[in-house]
């Protein structure tokens, strides 16, 4: 199909949905309504959110499993109420349905002041080509961290090592090379938090992200 | 400046930025895609498939029947609906210099947003628009409707 024919069929879709679809036309040159719906995480706990007017009148906050509120023009948003399963299913279920899987993460700890990985991380390898295998359009985050002995600027560079020799390992194992980002934290996100100069094995990681 | 520290930053240069002077790294990558769908990328118009790139300030549109999932590089996880179209306003994602930011405009139509790293790294970063609605977020998962 040529672009233009692709064109032709992009406006020809939009001119019929804009014919059938139902009627939202605003007034006065008012935005249409806006509803937002909060959503439980699969662990049964739900996040918060707050939502305002673009006209920057009132605000409300949605914080448990299904609470709702709708923008109407440039009013303020409408009370919370807690939309019914049914109607979220109805509204959102095919755009819910294609949420791309959630990333797999895995952290693999490393000898002291090295960049070689203990035993048991080397052996979690295996399960990281698994998750870029069955994955479309894989990509994988390699993020270096450290613990708190020596000085900052040192443990960004041992932290960037560490990426690197988790991106050789995974590229010996056979993930191309393109799909691999390295980055560091160095000592700025500890997994443990510790006072300054502490020795701490479950600060010295890479963090693997498959998306 | 130490030896260890030259090698290592060379291979920073190597391989954690694309050579000097190419395109930035994409924001994300499109995972899912069916029915009409396209990314709209510097004013081009590009077929939605699984593995398209999107750029921050790239738009994606769906048709009646098209439908989009996209994972940015944070983690953050979005999903497009039919007769939608959203633009990654902003996206920056520097964790080594503590830079993020994340606005995401929904024009009009159905959205689902999972969040990702930089919402956990810095709340105050993530913004969502729809035409009549300014949406922050703690750490979450919302589905959006806007009518434009």
């Amino acid at each position: 199909m040529t672009r233009r024919v692709l064109w032709l069929a992009v406006l020809a879709a939009l001119a019929v949905s804009a014919a059938c679809g139902p009627r939202r036309v605003s007034t006065n040159g008012a935005p249409g309504p806006s509803t937002v719906v909060l959503l439980g995480e699969p662990d049964g706990t739900a996040g918060r959110a707050v939502v305002t007017s673009v006209a920057g009148a009132g605000m409300v906050e949605l914080s448990g499993d299904r609470a709702s509120t709708t923008v109407v023009g440039r009013r303020a948003p409408s009370p919370v109420v807690a939309l019914d399963a049914a109607t979220i299913a109805r509204r959102f279920g095919p755009t819910l349905a294609s949420l791309p899987l959630a990333p797999e993460a895995f952290t693999l700890y490393f000898r002291l002041e090295s960049d070689e990985l203990t035993d048991e991380s080397r052996a979690l390898l295996p399960g990281v080509l698994k998750a870029v295998a069955g994955r479309p359009a894989p990509e994988v985050g390699v993020v270096g961290h450290t613990d708190t002995t020596g000085d900052s600027r040192s443990n960004y560079t041992l932290g960037l090592e560490r990426a690197t020799r988790v991106r050789t390992l995974l590229i010996g194992a056979g993930v191309e090379a393109s799909l691999i980002d390295v980055s560091s934290l160095g000592e700025s996100d500890l997994r443990i938090k510790t006072a300054d100069n502490v020795l701490e094995p479950r600060n010295r990681r890479v963090e693997i992200s498959v998306r | 400046m130490t030896a260890r520290t030259c090698v290592a930053l060379l291979l920073a240069s190597l391989i954690a930025s694309p050579a000097l002077g190419q395109a930035p790294a994409p924001a994300g990558r499109i995972k899912l895609a069916a029915g009409m769908a396209f990314v709209v990328h510097e004013g081009q118009r590009i077929p939605a498939a699984v593995g398209t790139p999107v750029f921050e300030q790239d738009s994606v549109a769906t048709g009646a029947d098209g439908r989009v999932g996209v994972t940015l590089r944070d983690d953050t996880r979005l999903s497009i609906g039919p007769q939608t179209t959203i633009e990654i306003s902003r996206f920056v994602y520097a964790q080594s210099d503590s830079q993020f930011a994340f606005v995401l405009k929904v024009v009009r139509g159905v959205v689902a947003y999972v969040s990702g790293r930089i919402a956990k790294l810095s709340p105050d970063a993530v913004r969502l628009e729809t035409p009549s609605a300014i949406i922050g977020v703690r750490g979450t998962r919302l589905v959006i409707e806007a009518a434009p």
